[in-house]
């Protein structure tokens, strides 16, 4: 949809690694240093901590060994763009470096190693000295996984299955499919020993489910899975589920299969003080079809480590939402559409602001007519899927909603082939977020959330400027502020990065020079 | 390229910036009361004459004359170059006169008559006292910038810059910075180093192994981090034998002047110190920028923990001296003092020229080398630079002015996302009270910025405003409060 989602991959950067101590000389018959070398980029990403900004990696291949070896050197910046390290070392030459977490005392990369068909865990210290390495193969039940590591990521720069456990170490999880058998594993590594095991679920009902990490306590992996189970219904159930990485075991498994409502979780923040644990999700009632069906509105649950629900507070479209937001019974809000919630911001004076996102569908008018002229044997759908503007809610400490703010972008294109024609609005908005079509990119905020700021792309195209823009909704503690970048560039590709609070991070090559740039900008 | 330097250069980066506040404990806590009175007493007032600082107009016509000067050099040391290599001696050359022309271009050079006269008096004495000198064309200018540092730049020209002029405890110790300088040039250290380099380079040997490595498919790196070990040119900051040959040689050219040879030590010694941080930047931000309307907030000066122990660290190996803005002082001093013991110096003056004139213009340097910062946007800079002076001079209209201009700057480059551009981001290796400056910077947004330079300037208001420097600050400033 955007240039920034098409930056590639690999960018040839001239003697990066050689910090230019050498004149470059350029009489035809003779050589200089960087007419014989250069090195590649061949990822680059952020490093995270408990969803925060800690630095970037920069994986270079900095020298071929032999047919099968590269030498590479995993630059490492802080957040201030410092280097920290440069780690060298030999492997395949067909490695790729998914995604970097830190956990305040080490630093972990997962590799993808295409020669062995492994996923590698490397954990490095203080010093840069590698401590342990995990090493899984991965085969077609972990397809999946690639694929998604193949599109796009959802949130720009932000992890999707590698998180830090604290102190204990990493856990990644992962998409697993065999046949038409689907579930997932949760891979934990330990940065304190050399010990790692992997959580397998069970219970049939699990043959057929989709996890997603959501968070984690000091003893708890947090996800949300989505089951199927053919032996009842054969019905999509929602699941909270807690797994305790101390026992190995799960610790407990919210359905609400005997409540009078439905939630599905979406997102989860632990609570200060308490111990406790704050869901959210949107909520359907009982009967309904969570896939198909619309939802009523959104639920809050605190629940506590050991799973018990301990309080439930709903706001509804109809009632709750209506007052504050233009909306229909159906969560449809006006001009917006359906809203995707992308993130809960708790603030230290316990207010609970909710990130959403509409998408909507919306005639195409191309498809209309390549339908007529194709005679409907076109891959390209009568309508199409909009993603369309911000919405900020906020709740008090009784988690009920006391506002609502649109901020208004421009209606992008998300969908526009015959996917969007068939399926529901639940499908639509996890084939929008799996694909990283919506304009939502991260938030950033200073520790407790006093600060924060939500970053969103848009493409603008006004009589003063046309293209992209890169746009934050700021709150200082006291009120929202808007910003905008406007991100036309003389570089060949341009990205933004996530970065320490307040803060974005430029990242800009330019061909001609092979010449990165990257620069620390504060959002106004 | 910077072989001839006497010290790291400050070309490039803004990563070489090295302070060193010179005051006593005593005195610092004595400036605070002060300050901190004047905040309790709710009406600071600053001179009500405002100040006896205003920034040099720089004369641009005596800059066009003085680069034209220059350029002639150049372009006779273009005519000297051997044929063989010839391009590659160009490129050099070319790329060292660039750097020459940045420093007028960029108006670092300074064009006081009265410090020119100060420098060409200071000058005199050594090639007075050394025939040796007379007939090879070096000229030595003043530079604005702030960095405790001299220079030989090529073409003849020394740049003594005000950072290190101001720190200086008399004029034996300028006089051996001088003479240290123009031992470079004389030994044409430079132009050496380039031609080996060049040599080396085309040389048979490394162009065949080039060749090799570029015709071979794996270990490119290796090979080539191998070959270049054995390689003498590059481009390290701190030749340490060339230091070691313009020491010994300024000595030399030290001793037959009238100035005492223990101003080579005493120098040495001071610049083994001058990246001494003393500046509590903890102590003066909050007493400069907490307002009752808008009170210092703890957050300003908040760190957070940065990846794999704090902000990224230096390694251990031996790295803290090479960092320091000079290094090997202490061994440069070792070395030397037998050399000067031995010998019976013609000299024992600390001043010759002239010691009004000398403290007057380490006076007026503190202030240029604010201004100077300020017009090249290095904000951070400047305003560390400021405070620093202010500390002792909190009544200063200028410096009162300046503190204004450059939050109301900051404040106007976040707006346009160009803060990158204008200040610095923490780094280890700078000092750690101008990393807190930096990390204060970093953590304000918009509005804290508005309302700091807006409450901050009040205080002075209306007592300052017929000040222009301080009045346009101060209206600035409040049309930045405006929402």
């Amino acid at each position: 949809m955007l240039t920034r989602k098409t930056i590639l991959s690999r960018l040839f950067l001239a003697a990066v690694l050689f910090s230019q101590p050498f004149r470059s000389l350029h009489a035809q018959s003779r050589l200089s240093i960087d007419k014989v070398y250069s090195a590649y980029l061949r990822n680059s990403g952020s490093i995270l901590e408990k969803g925060r900004i800690k630095g970037y990696f920069f994986l270079y291949q900095s020298d071929k060994i032999d047919r099968h070896t590269n030498e590479y050197t995993l630059q490492i910046l802080d957040e201030n763009l410092n280097k920290v390290k440069n780690i060298k070392f030999e492997d395949s030459k067909k490695l790729s470096l998914l995604e970097s977490a830190y956990n305040g005392s080490t630093i972990s990369f997962l590799f993808k190693n295409e020669d062995n068909k492994t996923l590698d865990m490397k954990i490095y210290d203080f010093d840069g000295k590698m401590k342990y390495a995990y090493s899984r193969e991965f085969d077609k039940k972990t397809d999946d996984l690639m694929k998604q590591y193949e599109t796009l990521h959802t949130d720009e720069g932000m992890n999707k299955n590698v998180f830090d456990l604290g102190d204990e170490g990493f856990v990644s999880v992962l998409p697993m499919r065999e046949g038409k058998a689907r579930t997932y594993e949760v891979d934990f590594y330990s940065s304190q020993t050399k010990k790692q095991w992997t959580y397998v679920p069970s219970d049939d009902a699990e043959k057929y489910a989709f996890a997603e990490y959501l968070g984690c306590t000091d003893s708890l992996i947090i996800l949300e899975v989505m089951k199927r189970n053919h032996a009842l219904s054969g019905d999509v159930t929602s699941h909270l589920v807690g797994i305790n990485f101390v026992t190995k075991k799960k610790q407990f498994d919210i359905d609400n299969i005997n409540d009078t409502k439905i939630m599905v979780p979406s997102s989860v923040t632990p609570m200060d003080g308490t111990g406790n644990i704050m869901v959210m999700g949107s909520f359907f009632e009982k009967g309904d079809n969570i896939v198909k069906d619309f939802s009523k509105g959104l639920a809050i649950y605190e629940i506590s480590t050991a799973g018990k629900v301990l309080t439930k507070t709903y706001n509804t479209w109809a009632g709750d939402f209506a007052r504050y937001l233009p909306t229909n019974s159906k969560g449809k809000i006006d001009e917006v559409g359906f809203l995707y919630i992308h993130k809960l911001i708790r603030t230290p004076d316990h207010k609970l602001f909710v990130v959403g996102e509409g998408y909507k569908r919306q005639a195409n008018a191309a498809g209309i007519a390549l339908a007529v002229l194709a005679r409907g044997n076109t891959p390209m759908g009568v309508t199409k899927i909009v993603v369309t503007d911000m919405v900020i809610m906020e709740f008090d400490d009784k988690y009920k909603v006391r506002n609502a703010t649109i901020y208004d972008k421009t209606n992008n294109t998300a969908i526009a082939s015959n996917i969007s024609d068939y399926n529901s609005q639940h499908l639509l908005a996890n084939y929008l977020k799996m694909t990283g079509a919506f304009d939502y990119e991260f938030t950033t905020g200073d520790e407790g959330n006093a600060n924060f700021a939500v970053c969103y792309s848009d493409w603008v195209r006004s009589s003063d400027y046309k293209g992209q823009t890169f746009n934050s909704i700021r709150y200082n503690g006291k009120k929202f502020t808007t910003d905008k970048i406007e991100l036309k560039s003389k570089a060949s590709t341009l990205r933004v990065f996530p970065a320490k609070a307040g803060s974005i991070m430029i990242l800009e090559y330019y061909k001609k020079d092979k010449r990165l740039d990257f620069r620390l900008e504060k959002l106004g | 390229m910077d072989d001839g330097e006497m010290i790291a250069p400050p070309l490039k980066s803004m990563k070489n910036l090295r302070f060193e506040p010179r005051h006593s404990g005593f005195l610092f806590v004595f400036t605070s009361l002060i300050v901190s009175l004047l905040l309790l007493l709710g009406a600071p007032f600053a001179d009500a004459q405002g100040s006896d600082f205003s920034p040099l107009k720089e004369d641009s016509g005596a800059l066009l004359r003085l680069l034209g000067a220059c350029q002639r050099t150049y372009e006779e040391e273009l005519d000297q170059i051997p044929s063989k290599n010839r391009k590659d001696f160009l490129e050099v050359y070319n790329e060292r006169w660039e750097n020459v022309k940045a420093k007028f271009d960029k108006q670092e050079i300074y064009t006081s008559v009265v410090a020119q006269e100060y420098l060409d008096a200071l000058v005199a004495e050594i090639t007075k006292a050394n025939p040796v000198l007379r007939g090879h064309p070096f000229r030595c200018y003043f530079s604005r910038s702030g960095i405790p540092n001299a220079s030989y730049i090529g073409e003849g020209v020394i740049l003594f810059n005000m950072g290190l002029f101001q720190r200086l405890d008399n004029e034996s110790e300028a006089a051996w910075v001088l003479c240290h300088e123009i031992s470079h040039f004389l030994l044409r250290h430079q132009e050496n180093g380039i031609a080996k380099y060049v040599a080396t380079i085309n040389s048979e040997e490394v162009q065949a192994e080039l060749h090799k490595i570029k015709g071979s498919e794996y270990r490119k790196r290796e090979r080539l981090q191998s070959l270049v070990k054995g390689m003498t040119f590059d481009s390290r900051r701190h030749s340490r034998d060339h230091e070691a040959q313009a020491d010994s040689m300024g000595v030399e050219l030290l001793r037959n002047t009238p100035y005492a040879l223990s101003g080579a030590l005493t120098a040495l010694a001071l610049l083994d110190k001058i990246d001494a941080d003393s500046l509590n930047m903890a102590v003066c931000l909050p007493q400069l920028f907490n307002s009752k309307d808008y009170p210092f907030q703890k957050r300003w000066l908040a760190k957070e923990e940065g990846l794999l122990g704090g902000h990224a660290h230096i390694g251990k190996e031996g790295i803290e001296d090479s960092l320091k803005t000079h290094p090997d002082c202490l061994l440069r001093m070792r070395v030397l003092t037998p050399v000067i013991n031995r010998i019976a110096a013609t000299g024992s003056a600390t001043f010759v020229v002239d010691e009004k004139r000398f403290a007057e213009l380490q006076r007026i340097f503190r202030y240029e080398g604010i201004e100077y910062a300020y017009v090249s946007k290095a904000y951070s800079q400047s305003l560390f630079l400021t405070m620093d002076l202010l500390r002792k001079r909190p009544a200063d209209a200028y410096l009162v002015a300046q503190v204004g201009r450059l939050l109301n700057e900051l404040y106007l480059a976040q707006k346009a996302h160009m803060l990158s551009r204008v200040t610095d981001l923490p780094s280890p290796e700078y000092p750690a009270n101008y990393n807190l400056l930096l990390q204060f910077i970093q953590n304000l947004y918009m509005e804290d910025l508005a309302a700091i330079s807006f409450y901050y300037l009040d205080q002075y208001h209306p007592q300052l405003d017929h000040y222009s420097a301080f009045k346009n600050a101060y209206d600035q400033s409040v049309r930045s409060m405006k929402p």
